[in-house]
């Protein structure tokens, strides 16, 4: 469990970007930070990840390993995509063998358009975001930070990015993101935070969620129901998070269409 | 940290910034010791103090290969910015053994000298020294502590002109100038602890200034 408490942060001579900030982030939590533009949310990011320090306050029980995707990758080496996320494998710990396998399962997963001997000097916005994304998940993370990561991402990558969320948080991670839209947000976490000058604003909304395993063939009766915010399937299972408010209804439907129930979690 | 060493050697060779420093070094050791008839330590002067310039730009450009951002996502896999400025030490300190193991062989192939196992000690001693010495300006004016180009360039000339010309600030000037006088080796010993020292400070310095700015 990650705790912030009255954390601050100023740069040298300009007005304090975050005041104040008690914050509490649990295993299995996708976290989502809203604000405008310059509200503070990458900062908070940035200190929840480890990259900045506070001025004032603490943050405790930051879990390792971390990965942290930043809101722009800028690169300007001539390296390939795979090569540096090799590097990064290594870095975390990973043999050579295992770490190239793990880059380039990673990049056939987001599907790095021009294959992952791209240099990163030649990469796209999108391109370069899903090195970054890659980067931070070489090794699985216990805590995952991603700062507006849906920018630039074209819209197969989106569905993916989802399904890497919902597995570092289903492995017992922490994930926190941010991004302007709502919407998506709404779609995606289970703790939604606002963020206003500086000052984390009282909880917009908990979503009570609950993680429904299934088994079973056919067309899948979840697709398009209210409440169920993503599934993927896991080995023989199919792994849906579902609002639990429509839990008992995702399992009606489900059992009526024949599937079987393998578990349920709050 | 060895798998940062390399990445951080890899991101270097493939950025080739870092040939204008190779190139003025070898210039300016082959100009230097080329032919030269006189006592061998003197040619491994020149050596060492164009060790020391070349080593400063070389690190600052081994630093500035990445951007900020990117070298936050690097402490951030590496376990913290300090990690990742010893990284660039080491791998500074690769090169420099490169160039020390031909800046010791090369003026014995290209000039004329009386060779003894005592002078070859002592020239490789005192291009570590430089070496070292070299690195901690390097990292001092690297982007994360000094941002505007400008104004880095400026406090490298100005670091290492006056390291090179002050004949009583340890360690550069006074080995360089020992060498062509025939410096005893117990002086060379605490030159080489000051290089270190100076080093250690670089390092901190550069980690503090830097993660302030992050």
């Amino acid at each position: 469990m990650i705790e912030l408490r009255g954390v601050g942060k100023r740069y040298p001579g300009r007005p304090a970007v975050l005041r104040g900030v008690d914050l509490t982030l649990r295993p299995r939590d996708i976290v989502a930070v809203t604000g405008g533009n310059g509200s503070g949310k990458s900062t908070l990011l940035r200190i929840v990840a480890g990259v900045s320090r506070p001025s004032t306050g603490t943050v405790t029980g930051r879990p390792a390993p971390v990965g942290w995707v930043p809101e722009r990758f800028p690169a300007q080496q001539r390296v390939s995509a795979r090569d540096y996320l090799t590097h990064h494998g290594r870095i975390r710990g990973l043999d050579t063998h295992r770490a190239r396998r793990r880059a380039g399962e990673l990049l056939d997963r987001l599907a790095l358009v021009g294959g992952d001997a791209t240099r990163l000097r030649d990469l796209s916005k999108g391109n370069a975001q899903k090195v970054a994304l890659a980067q931070a998940l070489v090794v699985p993370p216990e805590l995952l930070v991603l700062d507006e990561p849906w920018s630039g991402l074209d819209a197969s990558a989106h569905a993916t990015l989802r399904e890497l969320i919902a597995d570092v948080a289903g492995a017992g991670g922490t994930v926190v993101l941010t991004d302007h839209r709502e919407a998506v947000l709404e779609a995606t976490a289970t703790v939604v935070h606002h963020i206003d000058g500086g000052r984390l604003v009282a909880r917009t909304s908990t979503v009570d969620t609950a993680v429904v395993d299934l088994a079973g063939s056919g067309p899948p009766p979840w697709r398009g129901m209210p409440g169920v915010f993503e599934a993927h399937r896991d080995g023989g299972v199919v792994r849906i998070r579902v609002d639990g408010a429509r839990c008992d209804e995702l399992l009606a439907v489900a059992l009526h269409e024949g599937w079987s129930v393998r578990g349920v979690r709050r | 940290m060895t798998a940062l060493v390399r990445y951080t050697l890899s991101m270097t060779v493939h950025g080739q910034a870092y040939l204008p420093p190779l190139i003025l070094w070898a210039s300016a050791v082959v100009v230097l010791t080329m032919n030269d008839l006189g006592p061998l330590t003197g040619s491994y002067a020149a050596c060492a103090m164009t060790l020391f310039v070349c080593l400063t730009w070389l690190t600052a450009v081994q630093v500035n290969t990445e951007s900020q951002t990117q070298r936050a996502m690097t402490a951030v896999a590496a376990g913290g910015l300090p990690r990742v400025f010893v990284a660039h030490v080491l791998a500074a300190l690769v090169f420099s053994a490169a160039l020390t193991a031909v800046g010791l062989v090369f003026p014995i192939v290209a000039g004329t000298h009386t060779v003894t196992a005592a002078d070859v000690a002592i020239g490789a001693t005192a291009q570590g020294i430089c070496a070292v010495t070299g690195i901690a300006a390097g990292l001092l004016c690297s982007r994360p502590v000094v941002p505007r180009t400008g104004y880095a360039v400026v406090l490298a000339l100005l670091l290492d002109g006056f390291l090179l010309i002050a004949n009583a600030v340890p360690p550069v000037g006074p080995v360089v100038r020992g060498l062509n006088a025939g410096i005893p080796p117990g002086r060379l010993a605490g030159h080489a602890a000051v290089a270190v020292a100076l080093l250690v400070l670089a390092v901190a310095t550069a980690s503090a200034v830097a993660s302030r700015r992050d």
